[in-house]
């Protein structure tokens, strides 16, 4: 049996665990680096300290993500039951050269694996809400900022009352299972499965609707010209919308290739419907400002429908706020999953995601055992920070020139 | 005031920059603003400063402020101010000096004024500061200020908020409060630029006065070469980074010495000038970026004197012209040129025919009703953009409508567009009713055949969509062509047609300079073949060795389309130049309309005679009646009764019976078609002089 390993061993076997993703990054790096003249707003990051290291940090738990097999040193969710609540570099007892790098929980399983694990969790959940609550968002604060008027009046009230419901409530609400149980259920023929019109089903059906709304859109006012090309692009995206759409708001899809937990589903939901308003809000302020500049009063003059104008000359002006926010909106996701883990809410018990690590290791902390607390909050902040980071460099950047 | 500054003589230079080299520092290297620049200021004296934007005239500004930046740097020379280096102070001694001896008046008064602090309070901080006057005496000298600067009611104006304020009184408190410590000079920083000719006439007058009465020499920072002669007595002519000319007002004008300065006045349209028989010459090429400036000569690659061997050895310095009053200009040829030799490029064009009647309104009337309550009720208030608006305008013609901020003439552009639609009165587009058709129900070859130029060039394109990308849409929109490549091959047409080399169509629009893009603007209007083109205000916003190629450019293309051109314009000069007929609009109605000869001849409309005494002309041969107007232009919201023009007329007092307060004068119909909306009866009219008048060489 080999012997507790120091701090500096720890930290050692760590860096040496993390070897895929330092290469990664290096690779990354010094890419990004070699061309960052050509690469626009993503190549001026290189420009700001303060964004290259938010980038930085924010691409080592991607990566940590996508490598997580390469990187565990256990199954995460394997229980031993002999190391129970074991300190930081306790070695295991029947084979050579095996540590708990970062100790191990109330249940013996290996904290360093779970955290590796969490990242995994985390990253696919939040960036993906965000897109959708951006597109939400998007969809209708454009008309909302471009035509104004009663329109705006009755969509910007709709948002305050969103916004003026506190989250937290309206996340226990939304995930009880009481609610879950609501609404009349439908058999879908061709899979066999039930969808009941519960609320967050309802919400799902309804707020997944906004991205095939946004693309058709989008191609419809710019290619209404060229015909064939439009029904090209809109038959592509309608084809692989409406596919995606029924697995994950209907769970209808034939091919089981697109589907969701019906509890992470209750959580993302949620996690959309919070956002968006904020991001009608931005979005609304962005239009307003943009709507009186000349070329879009040029695009008028030649007989533009609305939708091109809002869709094809404001909104990709109004990209730098927009992509500082999305940022920005990530983090926050981020501490809302990790809050509604804390609580237990929308995941399985055994989940390796943050919220709920820090959760269990919570109640070992009056015993003094700080370890399976600590190391998966430390992660959960140096992740935000690095968004956060990243999105102030972005935003320096984008400022200039 | 500190015993260096009292033992100054007050024969020496109030103000001594020598050699003063201004370098910015970037990330990537170090960007040369002002290199070996010179000029002396004599007490009680006004020097402007004239070049193009860009040239580093401002940048001198603040390198005398020391207010550079973080990134600026004075890299050599020293700035004499009564006699003590401002380069070697500190802040300390640096705060005595700003807003005490040396005070500056920026473009923008708003951006000058502190929103949330009353008028008196404060100017009255600026002697309470620096004078450590008491409360009740500065404001005192505050209210005694307020009236030198003529502003009316000074009571009230001190106790009132920047925002209650029109953009002409903002200015004369910002310059108010520049003259509260008694400044020994005065840094204007094209102090008119955002205001309006005839208020921008007002300011001029005092701020001549104010010299003359204080004593204050005046550094005056300046685009406009017609301004400078009114205000300065000496100038100094900058390129890219340098001075290449300076002297007497007089003397620059009249016996220019540099290439650069000649080529600048060529450019400008003179009373004089004609678009036909004497149409302007532009300045070739592209004003030099910075760090790409040739060797030698600055001005070398677009000068018609360049000879190679010469020019582009090294650095050139200033050489004195010898009979001059300290007049010295940087050129290496300059005692070999034949400065007054005619110049060879001009090419006289012939007159294009105007053709048949194509667009015609009458009665136009655009009102807007404006609810005054926070939640949609409160009292209706309405608006009257435009009144009983009538005209023809003919193929091949141009008509420029001519008229001040808020006189309804962008209102009138946009229901012609179909942007908005007309209250009462009728449009008639090639034979079709459009006055109540909105842009969406028009079909595609009205909405193509009727386009439009805009103002400001930084925003007339989107700046994410490259340049054919946005030529190519606008075809497509119009239905051109079957295939992309059809309209990939008209977008580059489109772009020989403005004279743009075709590697532009993969190009962003920041990476194109402003006279660029509004050629751009111009391709993208003509993409449908358009034959109304409403052009407002193409060329205000561009330098003037700019303004003329993109003129011409205009003019070739109306000439090669006989296109209608309806060419909105404050600028009576350029308006004088190219149009073939000319409507004065004031608060909504046209007040005056004829041929280009019959506007600018008398009789005047009042308002027009007022109009075309307050643009300054660069020419020291032209004589000028000054004509100030009293007062600020009336809200649209709140016009006066009777006359619009009445508040601001000198020739009210010549229509009997106050008729002018009750009435709207009709239209007078004079000699040739001359339109005019005035109660002056015909005699009065007869006997109205001349506003310009050309000496004799």
């Amino acid at each position: 049996m080999d012997d507790l390993l120091s701090w500096g061993g720890i930290i050692a076997r760590m860096l040496q665990q993390f070897w895929p993703v330092w290469a990664a990054l290096i690779v990354t790096f010094a890419l990004s680096i070699t061309f960052k003249r050509k690469l626009g707003l993503y190549g001026k990051l290189f420009d700001s300290p303060v964004g290259m290291i938010g980038f930085g940090i924010v691409m080592f738990w991607i990566f940590t993500a996508v490598f997580a097999d390469l990187i565990i040193t256990f199954d995460p969710i394997a229980q031993l039951s002999s190391l129970k609540n074991k300190v930081p570099g306790t070695p295991l007892p029947d084979v050579e050269g095996q540590w708990y790098l970062l100790g191990s929980d109330h249940l013996g399983r290996d904290v360093f694996s779970r955290v590796v694990m969490g990242a995994r969790r985390v990253l696919m959940i939040a960036p993906a809400a965000t897109a959708f609550a951006f597109m939400v968002g998007v969809t209708l604060g454009l008309p909302a900022g471009y035509f104004g008027g009663q329109f705006d009046t009755v969509l910007s009230f709709l948002a305050n009352l969103v916004l003026a419901f506190p989250v937290i409530l309206l996340f226990y609400l939304l995930v009880t299972p009481e609610i879950k149980e609501t609404g009349a259920a439908f058999t879908i023929p061709w899979t066999g499965t039930v969808w009941r019109s519960s609320i967050p089903n309802v919400m799902a059906a309804v707020l997944f609707v906004f991205p095939l709304i946004f693309f058709c859109t989008l191609f419809q006012s710019r290619y209404f010209t060229l015909p064939a090309r439009r029904n090209l692009y809109i038959g592509i995206t309608l084809a692989i919308g409406l596919w995606a759409y029924s697995g994950l708001a209907f769970n209808a899809d034939p091919t089981g290739l697109w589907g969701m937990d019906p509890n992470l589903l209750n959580v993302f939901v949620s996690v959309v419907f919070v956002n968006s308003p904020t991001v009608f809000r931005i979005v609304r302020g962005l239009v307003m400002d943009l709507k009186s500049r000349d070329y879009v009063a040029a695009s008028q003059t030649r007989g533009e429908g609305p939708w091109y104008i809002m869709l094809w000359e404001i909104l990709p002006n109004a990209r730098g706020p927009l992509i500082v926010d999305f940022c920005l909106r990530i983090g926050y996701t981020t501490i809302l999953l990790g809050t509604l883990g804390f609580f237990g809410l929308g995941v399985s018990p055994e989940s390796p995601d943050w919220g709920s690590t820090i959760d269990d290791g919570r109640k070992l902390l009056p015993a003094g055992i700080l370890h399976p607390a600590v190391a998966p909050a430390l992660a959960l902040m140096t992740l935000v920070l690095g968004l956060n980071l990243l999105a102030d460099g972005l935003r320096e950047e984008s400022l200039k020139d | 005031m500190t015993a260096t500054t009292a033992d100054w003589d007050p024969s020496k230079p109030i103000l001594e920059i020598s050699n003063l080299s201004i370098s910015f520092f970037t990330r990537l290297r170090e960007i040369p603003a002002v290199m070996d620049f010179s000029c002396t200021v004599m007490a009680g004296e006004a020097m402007g400063l004239v070049g193009e934007s860009g040239c580093g005239k401002s940048t001198v500004a603040l390198a005398v402020m020391r207010d550079l930046g973080k990134n600026g740097r004075i890299v050599g020379g020293s700035i004499r101010f009564k006699g003590r280096d401002l380069t070697t102070m500190d802040e300390e001694q640096l705060r005595h000096i700003r807003g005490s001896e040396i005070a500056m008046i920026y473009q923008e008064p708003m951006a000058s004024l502190n929103p949330a602090m009353k008028i008196g309070a404060q100017l009255a901080e600026v002697p309470m500061i620096h004078q450590g006057m008491s409360q009740g005496e500065a404001w005192k000298l505050a209210r005694q200020i307020v009236a030198d600067v003529r502003l009316p009611d000074p009571d009230r104006i001190i106790n009132a908020y920047p925002h209650q304020l029109s953009g002409g009184q903002q200015q004369r408190i910002v310059i108010a409060m520049a003259l509260m410590s008694k400044p020994a000079l005065l840094i204007l920083d094209e102090p008119t630029t955002a205001l309006d000719v005839t208020v921008e006439a007002g300011i001029v007058d005092l701020v001549k006065e104010l010299g003359e009465k204080y004593g204050t020499s005046m550094l005056f920072i300046s685009h406009n070469l017609g301004l400078v002669m009114d205000v300065c007595d000496r100038l100094c002519v900058m390129y890219s980074g340098e001075a290449v000319e300076t002297g007497a007002v007089v003397e620059v004008f009249d016996k220019m010495r540099h290439p650069y300065t000649q080529a600048l006045f060529r450019s400008i349209p003179l009373p004089g000038a004609d678009k036909n028989a004497r149409p302007l010459i532009s300045i070739p090429g592209n004003f030099p970026l910075p760090h790409e400036r040739p060797k030698g000569c600055n001005f070398g690659p677009r000068c018609d004197y360049f000879e190679d061997g010469r020019c582009n050895a090294g650095d050139v310095p200033m050489s004195r012209v010898p009979d001059g009053d300290r007049h010295e200009s940087r050129c290496v040829k300059w005692s070999e040129v034949d400065w007054t030799a005619p110049p060879k490029k001009r090419q006289v064009k012939e007159k294009a025919p105007i053709g048949p009647v194509i667009l015609k309104m009458e009665d136009l009337k655009k009102y807007y009703s404006i609810s005054t309550g926070a939640f949609g009720g409160g009292e209706n208030k309405v608006v009257k953009a435009n009144e009983t608006l009538s005209f023809e305008a003919r193929e091949g013609e141009t008509l420029a409508i001519v008229g001040e901020s808020g006189c309804g003439k962008s209102t009138f552009a946009k229901v012609l567009m179909g942007l908005e639609t007309a209250t009462s009165g009728q449009i008639m587009l090639f034979d079709e009713n459009v006055q109540s058709t909105p842009i969406q129900k028009r079909n595609t070859d009205t909405v193509s055949s009727v386009q439009m130029v805009f103002q400001n060039p930084f925003d007339t394109l989107n700046p994410s969509m490259t340049v054919g990308r946005q030529i190519i849409r606008a075809l497509e929109i119009f239905k051109f062509g079957a295939t992309d490549e059809e309209r990939n091959n008209r977008m580059l047409e489109l772009l020989d047609l403005v004279k743009l080399p075709r590697a532009f169509a993969e190009r962003m629009p920041r990476q194109l300079s402003g006279g660029q893009k509004q050629r751009v603007g111009i391709a993208r209007a003509f993409a449908g073949g358009a034959k109304v083109v409403v052009a407002d205000e193409p060329v205000s916003a561009l330098d003037v060795s700019v303004q003329a190629a993109v003129t011409d450019l205009l003019m070739e293309i109306q000439r090669k389309n006989r296109t209608t051109l309806l060419f909105i314009s404050h600028d009576l000069s350029i308006v004088r130049y190219l149009s073939d007929r000319v409507m004065v609009m004031y608060l909504g109605h046209v007040v005056e309309m004829g041929t280009t000869d019959q506007v600018f001849q008398p009789p005047y409309h009042p308002y027009t005679e007022a109009l075309l005494s307050a643009v300054p002309i660069a020419d020291i041969h032209v004589q000028r009646k000054r004509i100030v107007l009293e007062g600020d232009i009336p809200s649209a919201m709140n016009p006066p009764p009777g006359c619009p023009f009445q508040t601001r007329c000198r020739w009210k007092s010549q229509v009997p019976d106050g008729l002018c307060d009750r009435e709207v004068p009709p239209v007078q119909e004079l000699e040739g078609g001359h339109q005019l909306k005035c109660h002056l009866s015909r005699e009065v009219l007869r006997t109205m002089e001349p506003v310009i008048k050309i000496a004799a060489e």
